[in-house]
């Protein structure tokens, strides 16, 4: 298998990467082309190395009394040690019809977002950590576990682990959403609504992959208050270059991917007024989230995925350590 | 409607081509699968309305110009029985004869009816087309006429656009037959005469046809309206009035009503520029009937002009015949001694009896004209010897002596008159048989402005039959003299006076500005006048009664002697009493004037000055196209320049043109055969194909708007 190569400026290009074989190949590739080494888990707990000495105050456990150092000083020191936790991440997948569109760009934006997030569960996996995906779409009926009122719009999730074979597991299952194509016009609401209250007692990282082409807003509202329950909240908002620029020339008759609306029109008539409607959209996107404190990423799928992926990464360290979740 | 070229209506089914255009873009548009359909379809409801209108509209103007070309070139026409003149397009001459006379300032729906008349002839011109040469022939009377046809139709329509009613009366028939001259001399062999006039009674003379069998086709266009009352003043006239006091003049205007219906007409009088009195008068239909008004001339004044006009309210419908101007003046008499050397008992066997009689026609006092008859014995008194004494003749007392058949004078007696006339007096000689050429060449020669020879007798020796055909006539006198003033160059009143006896003429006397007046047919001199010091002699070669000439029994004998005598005594009836006609030519004597000024109503006038003026006795007026009145301004020999009030006269519109009652249909000439035959279709045929191909550059202008938006 010749592996796509990667360019310091260019990085991967999605065509490229499309012609690799499994889904796991083609994470790899990502992850190790772009980035590693750049997560550490920071939350200090029990664990194996020591960190420092502290003063014994009431309430400390007797079992961390130093009493080695009781015996030289007479004193009672506490030790402390720097525990490295396991942070949980849900990968969150938009897999609604309109995900599955593909205009300027040689890779559907599903596929875009799916790999994204598939390099995403590698790195976190090959960490230590414990990662689970959920995908929405109009599937969700059957899959979605539990109660809750997205429970139908739950179409796919895999419960977080941190075990290496739950890598394969994960990356199977993505692999099949993908495979399956967008349906339905389920917004990813449910299934953030769906960790919602999963991880009411433990902070998690949670990745949303989508257009956010949302009738209601109700997507940038969950997300919103996933970030307010203290979860750090990254946003992929995936777009193909089309719907960026709207192209188009010529008597052409546009239909929706999601209903079955026709629309016969020359675009050039209206390519203004559309642009003027999606950079309002972006706006309002990108204003919710940030106002909210959620890290927002536009994302067009010509984009090479490395760079998309470092992008999160780096935004990530970025974020100071109140942000990392624990 | 009919099509000239049917065939091309085949071409109609192109107009499939828009559509099945329309209907394969439709299927052949691109499809697209689009995420963001929401985003278009909130786009599209504001904009699809439009752009489906957008698109039909398009559609629906490409399948009409398709059609249209189709239908443009099969050449559509449509006919039309609209009631009017039928027009034939194409090459052809033509003649629009319009009547421009001051009737055709009568207003018919708030406008002249000549605007009515020029727009049916423009409208005529447009169907006429390119090709036919065509001229516009005014029908006023003494109108300018073209002296070719053209085809320069632009220019035709400006002298219609530029045509304003004239105040001259209609001369119908003149026109037509200028018309008929002007399409004689085309090389079409279709000619039209196409008429536009009020067709009034005055305006045809039927016994004056303007052309014969092949004459053209005369088309008349139907614009008169049914019915055209009119009220005019046709007369006034204006005389002394000694019972209105010592000023006192009476205005006697005639008021016709050329209408249907009876009216009560409102008349006011104006003197200079102020009403001094209104009356009222009521006519019945078809009725004139005469209004006089008394009034006193302003103190200080001797002339000025005045005018009747009508004040209806509404106002007549043709108002340039409802005022009418005249010069009322106090005129001053004439003190005329009459020295008659042929007494007679039976009175008109008299020397003087016809020129005594035409100085005061009826014996009138307000003639004008003041006359003492004395035998030539009796002439005797106006010696000095005799001063004093019982009759004894004080000249100072007279203006004017006139010699009738007077034996030559004694020295003496001829001296003192010779004193008198170089003293600024008048004198008229006449001879008779009693007149001796040697004895005349003797005493009288200082009086004379040319001596005489012995008189010739035409009839000499001539049978009965003979003996008018070899009388003398006059036939040359100079139109432009005061004394001739009343007379034009053909007067018949004179040209047809016999003259069978005249005296010749000899050589010239010592006399100064000496003026051939009037010539007989033969050559010899029948009137001539000259100065002799401040004064004039005048100098007829035949006799003032009926022995050698039958002159007196003519009408033009009474207004000669009378302008003769005025003229002699320096005393003109000038223009200032004369009642003119526009565009009649008006003498206006320059006494002593190096300068002369016309200014007439609305800015009409002439100014006489060099050549122009100097060495005449008077000048001619002719630019009298406007009714109203003309003041005249003199610059004498020292330079002053003042007002000529005895100078000023007035003009009128001819009153034949009032009467708008309409002429007979048998009065119209009969329409010709044109050459090519008079149009004869019932209906007309209009081609479409130029609108079509309009509307056709319209819709492609359309579809480009279209495509843009």
């Amino acid at each position: 298998m010749n592996l796509p190569s990667i360019s310091a400026t260019s990085g991967i290009d999605p065509a490229q990467l499309a012609r690799l074989g499994s889904l796991a190949i083609k994470a790899r590739v990502i992850v190790e082309g772009a980035l590693s080494g750049l997560h550490r888990a920071s939350v200090h707990g029990s664990s194996v190395e020591f960190a420092e000495h502290k003063e014994y105050s009431p309430g400390d456990e007797l079992r961390h009394v130093d009493w080695k150092a009781y015996g030289k000083l007479d004193r009672y020191y506490v030790k402390q040690y720097e525990q490295e936790s396991q942070l949980t991440v849900y990968l969150v997948l938009d897999a609604s019809a309109s995900m599955a569109f593909t205009g300027g760009a040689t890779m559907a934006k599903l596929d875009y977002a799916g790999l994204c997030l598939a390099a995403l569960a590698y790195l976190v996996i090959q960490q230590g950590d414990r990662a689970g995906l959920l995908a929405s779409g109009e599937q969700s009926r059957d899959h979605a576990p539990g109660p809750g009122p997205y429970r139908e719009s739950a179409r796919t999730m895999v419960p977080p682990r941190a075990r290496s074979t739950h890598l394969h597991d994960l990356l199977g299952v993505l692999d099949g959403v993908i495979k399956q194509g967008g349906a339905g016009d389920a917004s990813p609401a449910a299934a953030l609504a769906r960790i919602s209250e999963l991880s009411r007692r433990r902070r998690a990282l949670i990745v949303l992959a989508s257009d956010l082409f949302d009738q209601d807003d109700e997507t940038l509202r969950v997300l919103a208050q996933l970030r307010a329950q203290r979860h750090d909240v990254s946003v992929l908002h995936v777009l193909d270059p089309h719907e960026l620029a709207f192209p188009y020339d010529g008597l052409t008759q546009f239909e929706a991917l999601e209903s079955s609306q026709k629309l016969l029109v020359n675009p050039a008539a209206i390519k203004r007024d559309y642009l003027e409607r999606m950079g309002a959209f972006l706006t309002k996107c990108r204003g919710t989230l940030a106002a909210a404190g959620v890290d927002y990423h536009l994302v067009s799928t010509d984009r090479p995925l490395d760079r998309t992926l470092l992008d999160l990464v780096v935004a990530r360290s970025r974020l100071g350590p109140g942000r990392r979740a624990g | 409607m009919g099509f000239l070229a049917p065939l091309m209506l085949i071409g109609v089914a192109a107009l499939a081509v828009p559509i099945a255009i329309h209907l394969i873009g439709r299927r052949r548009a691109r499809i697209v699968k689009f995420a963001a359909l929401d985003f278009l379809l909130a786009t599209k409801r504001r904009t699809a309305r439009r752009f489906r209108l957008r698109e039909r509209l398009l559609l629906l103007v490409r399948a009409i110009a398709c059609a249209a070309v189709a239908i443009a070139l099969a050449k559509p026409y449509t006919s039309c029985s609209r009631k009017g003149p039928q027009v034939q397009r194409g090459p052809q001459a033509a003649v629009l004869v319009i009547d421009d006379s001051f009737a055709s300032g009568y207003v018919v729906d708030g406008q002249p009816w000549l605007r009515r008349a020029t727009d049916e002839a423009r409208r005529i011109l447009t169907q006429l087309g390119p090709e036919a040469e065509v001229a516009i022939v005014r029908a006023s009377e003494a109108a300018d006429h073209p002296t070719e046809l053209t085809r320069d139709h632009l220019r035709l329509r400006d002298q219609l656009l530029a045509l304003e009613p004239s105040a001259r009366p209609a001369d119908t028939t003149r026109a037509l037959a200028r018309a008929s001259q002007l399409l004689a001399a085309s090389s079409h062999s279709r000619r039209t005469v196409y008429l536009a006039s009020l067709l009034t009674k005055s305006g045809l003379r039927p016994d004056d046809a303007p052309w014969g069998k092949d004459g053209p086709a005369l088309v008349e266009l139907e614009l008169r309206p049914s019915t055209m009352p009119n009220l005019a003043v046709t007369s006034l006239r204006v005389d002394a009035e000694p019972g209105a006091g010592l000023r006192g003049v009476a205005f006697d205007a005639e008021v016709a009503n050329f209408g249907d219906v009876p009216a009560k007409v409102e008349l006011s009088l104006s003197i200079g520029d102020r009403v001094v009195a209104r009356g009222a008068i009521d006519l019945a239909a078809r009725d004139r009937r005469t209004k006089r008004f008394l009034a006193a001339l302003p103190p200080g004044t001797r002339a000025t002009d005045a005018s009747i006009a009508i004040t209806n309210t509404p106002g007549d419908a043709l108002a340039v015949d409802d005022r009418r101007w005249v010069r009322a003046s106090l005129r001053d008499r004439v003190r005329v001694l009459l020295v008659d050397g042929d007494p007679r008992t039976v009175r008109h066997d008299d020397e003087v009896f016809y020129i005594e009689a035409a100085l005061r026609p009826g014996d009138r006092e307000d003639s004008g004209t003041q006359v003492r008859t004395i035998t030539a014995e009796e002439l005797a008194g106006i010696e000095p010897r005799t001063r004093g004494k019982a009759g004894a003749i004080d000249l100072g007392e007279f203006d004017v002596v006139v010699l009738a058949n007077v034996a030559a004078l004694p020295g003496e007696r001829a001296s003192v008159l010779a004193d008198w006339v170089r003293a600024g007096g008048g004198i008229m000689i006449a001879p008779g048989d009693r007149f001796d050429a040697a004895a005349y060449d003797r005493t009288m020669l200082p009086l004379l402005p040319q001596s005489l020879r012995d008189p010739i007798d035409t009839t000499w020796g001539a049978t009965a039959q003979d003996r008018d055909s070899r009388a003398l006539r006059l036939v040359k006198w100079e139109a432009d003299h005061p004394i001739f003033a009343p007379f034009s160059k053909t007067a018949p009143e004179l040209a047809n006076a016999k003259f069978y006896k005249i005296a010749l003429l000899g050589p010239t006397t010592d006399t100064s500005d000496r003026n051939v007046l009037a010539r007989f047919n033969n050559g010899a001199a029948a009137l001539v006048e000259a100065s002799i010091g401040a004064g004039r002699t005048l100098l007829f070669t035949s006799t003032l009664d009926r022995d050698w000439n039958d002159l007196p029994i003519h009408p033009g004998f009474l207004p000669l002697a009378q302008q003769a005598i005025r003229h002699l005594a320096r005393k003109h009836v000038g223009s200032s009493t004369a009642d003119h006609m526009v565009g009649s030519s008006v003498v206006l004597a320059t006494p002593d004037l190096k300068k002369l000024e016309v200014r007439g109503p609305g800015g009409q006038g002439a100014i006489f000055e060099g050549d122009r003026i100097q060495g005449r006795t008077s000048v001619r007026f002719g630019r009298t196209e406007r009714p109203g009145v003309y003041r005249v301004l003199g610059t004498d020999a020292t330079g002053t320049t003042g007002v000529r009030d005895e100078l000023a006269f007035v003009v009128n519109v001819d009153p034949r043109g009032s009467d708008l009652a309409p002429a007979p249909a048998t009065a119209l000439p009969a329409s010709g055969t044109g050459g090519g035959g008079a149009p004869s279709d019932e209906s007309r045929r209009i081609e479409l194909w130029h609108a079509l191909a309009a509307a056709l550059l319209l819709l492609l202008l359309l579809e480009g708007v279209l495509i843009q938006r």
